[in-house]
């Protein structure tokens, strides 16, 4: 199992270059890290995979995007919007990951959303960093929304990550802080440990068995 | 005042957290250390479980940090800790490394070469401007920009000075798959 943080942003984005984040995340014992508009590669044993995210809010342009920027080997992270937007999104090929569930409303990820999200294997990332930096009110209406989030899972078991969108070192956090954090919202540990290695499973989904010649 | 006996003391657990980043200060001065984890315990929990956890910062020693509180609450202290990000003005962070029911064993646990530093560059040329430089044992550097007061740092590696000075060194990045 790799565990895997599912966002990260290295310079210029953030304030530390990938190769640091790498090396910070090896040392409190993650395995990969999915690092925005990154090179793939290896740095201290930790895989780095580049990742393409996507802030659009009309599906066309996602599409787009897809096409001119997607990559063998790179997530495509894409933020989500309102309902309509997150059910085309989970029929496109090509998306691994919607993130920015937090930030939508309540009914943007719906149980048909989570019946397709099932169904096409894109994942849902839950974002660590509101958790871990606010306070008060936007929290609560955080974790209200994760646990929300965490009993449609529980009927229709669609892939979930678990990212710090880390724009420093000191956003990052181990695996096992990340697990506990998930506790907060009813995330079982085992579950949280799932959820840590979904990325990698990502890049290499499960296809139908073919006859090889 | 006759102690308690043994069986009727409250049972307490021991937190050992190392400190991120250990500079510019070597370690923050506990009673801001000790308002910082109190406030975090008390927004993530509230005011009546803090009260069961009771969260103590115990002493503060170079790029470590020893807490306490109450025995059964250490996952729930543990989340709280996670979810600390300054003390005062200073950006920090403390990654729980080991808990135990005594104090000696877990002072035990603090490992005799803590991230100590090899010393302070005069300066360092690195993206076209002139940064102080702060580097770790290993490849951590940790850079600040000359003469403005207040700047944010810059987290990077040897590897990545290096690279810039001399852009057609061989770098070590392998191919993923290869």
């Amino acid at each position: 199992m790799m565990e895997t943080d599912a966002c990260v942003h290295p310079c210029p984005a953030g304030n530390a270059s990938v190769r640091r984040m790498a090396l910070e995340a090896g040392a409190l014992g993650l395995r990969a890290i999915v690092a925005r508009d990154a090179m793939p590669g290896e740095y201290a044993g930790v895989r780095i995979i580049p990742a393409l995210i996507i802030s659009e809010p009309d599906i066309r342009k996602v599409s787009g995007q897809i096409r001119k920027r997607g990559a063998v080997g790179t997530l495509v992270l894409v933020d989500a919007g309102e309902n309509g937007f997150n059910r085309a999104l989970l029929a496109m090929k090509g998306v691994h990951i919607v993130r920015n569930i937090c930030r939508t409303h309540r009914n943007a990820f719906d149980h048909v959303a989570a019946r397709l999200a099932e169904a096409s294997g894109v994942a849902v990332d839950i974002d660590l960093y509101p958790l871990i930096h606010a306070r008060g009110a936007a929290r609560q209406r955080v974790l209200h929304r994760y646990i929300d989030l965490i009993r449609l899972r529980s009927r229709y078991h669609f892939p979930l990550t678990l990212s710090t969108n880390a724009c420093s070192v000191l956003d990052m956090r181990s695996p096992g802080e990340m697990q506990l954090l998930c506790t907060l919202f009813s995330l079982p540990e085992e579950d949280a440990a799932l959820a840590l290695s979904t990325p990698e499973a990502q890049l290499q989904p499960v296809e139908p068995v073919r006859v090889v010649r | 005042m006759k102690a308690r006996p043994p069986t009727l003391r409250e049972k307490k657990r021991y937190i050992l957290a190392s400190i991120w980043p250990p500079e510019p200060e070597p370690e923050p001065d506990p009673k801001e250390l000790y308002g910082a984890v109190l406030e975090a315990v008390t927004s993530l929990f509230g005011d009546a479980a803090t009260a069961r956890i009771r969260p103590v910062v115990i002493s503060c020693e170079t790029g470590y940090v020893l807490l306490r509180c109450s025995r059964g609450c250490e996952k729930q202290f543990r989340i709280a800790l996670a979810t600390l990000t300054s003390v005062g003005e200073r950006r920090i962070v403390l990654h729980p490394k080991a808990t135990s029911g005594t104090l000696l064993a877990l002072r035990r646990k603090i490992p005799p070469a803590l991230p100590s530093l090899e010393g302070e560059d005069g300066g360092v040329q690195y993206q076209g401007k002139e940064w102080s430089a702060r580097r770790y044992h290993g490849q951590k550097v940790d850079l600040l920009e000359k003469g403005i007061k207040g700047q944010a740092p810059l987290y990077i590696t040897q590897d990545d000075i290096e690279e810039r000075s001399c852009s057609h060194r061989h770098t070590r990045w392998d191919t993923t798959g290869q």
